[in-house]
C-alpha cells in the first residue's frame, strides 16, 4: 500500500510492528523482506513521489573544511532516495576493506566480507546484476578490478507497484520523523511532520532508521539531544568518522596496446592496489579508472612527452598514425580514512521548516589520502612500465604538490559514516546487526554504518548490508 | 617551458605525425620492441631500468633519449 498523505494513512487502520525511517536503497530493500516474511511495516517517507524544491530545501546544509557539494544538491529527498540520480556503478567492497590496518587507525568491521556473500545472489536480482568477475593481478601490486555499470534501479519507480499491491508494506509519503523519543533502552515513538505543520506522535515495535548517509546521522544526533540521550545511549561517536571517496583526474596514460586490457560497455577500466601493496606503501585503497581520451587529448599528452622522451613520443605517434587508441584519462577515487575529526554536527542557528537543525558538516582530506592518491599514481605508472604496457603522466598539481582543484569532480556523492558499526561503544554507533548499542529497537540501514569506505561505490554493499538486516529482523520480530 | 608549446598545433602533429619516418634514418628499434624493454646499449652508468620521474611522467631512465 502507498499513501500519498499520513491522513490516508491513519484512515487506513494499519497495525505496523516495525517502522522504516526513509524509502531508498536501505529503506525498501528491508521493508520487502520484511513484508515477505509475513511483518506488518510502514515506510516513513519525508518527501513524494516526485522531486519537489520544496523538500529539498529540508537538505540544506553547511560544511566546514574542504570544499564539498552544496548538501541539498549530493542526495535526493522523494520516493527511492537517492537512487533517483545513482549512476548505477557496482561493486561490493574488498575482502580487505573489512580488515583492520596497522597503518590506519579505526580500521576493521566487526563483520567480514564473508558476512554479507550469502546475500549477493539477491542483491544481483535486486540492481540487475550479472556476476562479478574475480579480480586479475595485473602485478604484485595492481589487479584489473570490474566495476558493473547498471540499469542504475531507481527504487521507488521499480519496486512502487510491488508496494502498492502489498498488504503487509504500507509507504506512507510526506511524512517526516522530525525526531525518535527514547528511554535508553528503548524508542517509544516518533514525531511526525506533514503536510506543513505537526502530525502528533507514532509508535511501533521496531525502528529502523534508513535515512541516508548524512540524515541518519542528523536524525539521531537530534533526537538524542530532544531525549537527554534516550536514543543513542552511547553517543561518543555519533555523527564521527563520516567518510566520502575522493574522486579526481589523476593523469594520463600513454599505452602500448589499448586491447591488453578488458574493457567495459563503455571502454572504461578500473584498477586497484592488493593488501600487500597497500601495507608496503602504508596508504588505503583507491581505484583508478581509466578513460580511452578523446583524439584532441592524445595530441596533447604525446606533445607533453615529447619533451620529455622524445622516442617514446615517436613510438606513440607512431601508433596514432595508425589510428590506434594508446592514450587514457586516469580518474582516481580513493578510500578515506576513517577519523572522528571528520563529522556531521547540528548547526546552532540555521533550522529547517520543521525546525530541525541543519547539518554541519567537518570533512577534510588527510595527509594519508594525498599519499594514496600520489603513490597509488606511481604504483600504477611502476606497474605498467614493468609490465612493458605503458607510461603514466601526473597531473602538474599532483606532480607539482600543489593543492586539489576546485573546478572538478571532487568526490563521489558517497555518504558514509557517522553511524559507524563496531564494538567499542566508544568508536561505533550500531553493533554488528546493525542495532544502536544499548538499545534494544532501534536499528540503522545504509552506508552510515560503514567503519571504512573501501573504494567502490557503496550501493552494492548498501543492498547486501540491507538484505543481511531484514533477515536478521525477521527473526527478531517474529519471536 | 618546452618548444613544443610554441609551435601551432597543426605543426606539431604534423610533425609527430612524420617521426616515424625518422627512425629509418636513426636506425631506432622498431616500433613495437619499446613494449619489450630497452634494447640499445645506455652509454650512462646509471641503471636503465631505475623508475624516475620527470616532468610529471613516470619513466624508465631509458625512455629519456
Amino acid at each position: 500500500m502507498i499513501f500519498d498523505s499520513h491522513e490516508a494513512y491513519l484512515a487506513a487502520n494499519f497495525k505496523p510492528k516495525v517502522c522504516i525511517l526513509g524509502s531508498g536503497p536501505a529503506g525498501t530493500t528491508i521493508a520487502r523482506k520484511l513484508g515477505a516474511a509475513g511483518i506488518p511495516v510502514v515506510v516513513l517517507e519525508a518527501g513524494s513521489r516526485e522531486f519537489s524544491d520544496e523538500s529539498q530545501d529540508f537538505y540544506r546544509g553547511t560544511t566546514v573544511g574542504d570544499f564539498y557539494f552544496d548538501l541539498d544538491i549530493t542526495r535526493l529527498r522523494y520516493m527511492g532516495g537517492s537512487s533517483n540520480h545513482w549512476a548505477g556503478w557496482c561493486r561490493v567492497l574488498d575482502k580487505q576493506d573489512f580488515e583492520p590496518k596497522a597503518w590506519a587507525p579505526d580500521t576493521g568491521w566487526p563483520i567480514r566480507r564473508t558476512d554479507i556473500e550469502p546475500y549477493l545472489p539477491e542483491v544481483h536480482d535486486i540492481l540487475e546484476l550479472p556476476d562479478f568477475r574475480p579480480d586479475v593481478p595485473i602485478s604484485d601490486d595492481i589487479r584489473w578490478v570490474q566495476l558493473i555499470k547498471s540499469p542504475a534501479v531507481r527504487f521507488g519507480e521499480k519496486f512502487a507497484d510491488e508496494l502498492d499491491k502489498s498488504r503487509n508494506i504500507a509507504v506512507v509519503l510526506n511524512t517526516y520523523a522530525t525526531e525518535l523519543a527514547g528511554d535508553g533502552k528503548r524508542v517509544t515513538g516518533a514525531k511526525l511532520w506533514s503536510n506543513g505543520q505537526d502530525a502528533g506522535a507514532f509508535s511501533a515495535d521496531y525502528f529502523i532508521v534508513c535515512t541516508g548517509g548524512l540524515e541518519n546521522s542528523r536524525l539521531l544526533l537530534w533526537s538524542n539531544q530532544r531525549s537527554n540521550g534516550g536514543v543513542v545511549p552511547n553517543a561518543t561517536a555519533l555523527g564521527s568518522y563520516w567518510m566520502e571517496h575522493p574522486t579526481f583526474e589523476g593523469g594520463n596514460a600513454i599505452l602500448a596496446d589499448y586491447g591488453e586490457f578488458e574493457v567495459d560497455a563503455v571502454n572504461e577500466a578500473f584498477f586497484s592496489p592488493t593488501l600487500a601493496a597497500m601495507e608496503r606503501l602504508r596508504i588505503m585503497n583507491f581505484g583508478i579508472r581509466l578513460i580511452e581520451t578523446p583524439y584532441a587529448g592524445v595530441k596533447h599528452v604525446i606533445a607533453d612527452l615529447a619533451c620529455t622522451a622524445p622516442d617514446m613520443a615517436e613510438w606513440v605517434a607512431y601508433r596514432l598514425s595508425q589510428n590506434l587508441r594508446c592514450a587514457a584519462q586516469l580518474y582516481v577515487a580513493w578510500e578515506q580514512a576513517p577519523l572522528a575529526s571528520n563529522r556531521i554536527e547540528l548547526s546552532k542557528t540555521d533550522v529547517d521548516h520543521a525546525g530541525v537543525p541543519r547539518i554541519e558538516m567537518h570533512w577534510k582530506k588527510s595527509e594519508l589520502e594525498r599519499r594514496t592518491l600520489v603513490e597509488g599514481l606511481k604504483l600504477f605508472g611502476t606497474t605498467l612500465i614493468e609490465k612493458n604496457l605503458g607510461r603514466v603522466r601526473l597531473m602538474d598539481w599532483i606532480a607539482n604538490s600543489e593543492d586539489y582543484p576546485t573546478d572538478e569532480e571532487t568526490a563521489g556523492h558517497h555518504h558514509m559514516g557517522g553511524t559507524r558499526m563496531g564494538t567499542d561503544i566508544t568508536r561505533s554507533v550500531v553493533d554488528a546487526n546493525c542495532k544502536v548499542h544499548g538499545m534494544d529497537n532501534l536499528y540503522v540501514g545504509g552506508s552510515s554504518v560503514f567503519c571504512t569506505s573501501g573504494q567502490a561505490n557503496p550501493t552494492t554493499t548498501i543492498t547486501a548490508l540491507a538484505c543481511r538486516l531484514g533477515d536478521h529482523l525477521s527473526k527478531v520480530v517474529a519471536v | 617551458m618546452c618548444f613544443f608549446k610554441k609551435m601551432s598545433r597543426r605543426t606539431l602533429v604534423q610533425a609527430l605525425i612524420a617521426l616515424p619516418a625518422l627512425s629509418l634514418f636513426r636506425k631506432l628499434p622498431e616500433a613495437d620492441a619499446a613494449r619489450a624493454g630497452p634494447s640499445r646499449a645506455d652509454p650512462s652508468p646509471a641503471d636503465p631500468n631505475e623508475i624516475v620521474e620527470v616532468n610529471g611522467w613516470i619513466l624508465k631512465r631509458s625512455d629519456l633519449a
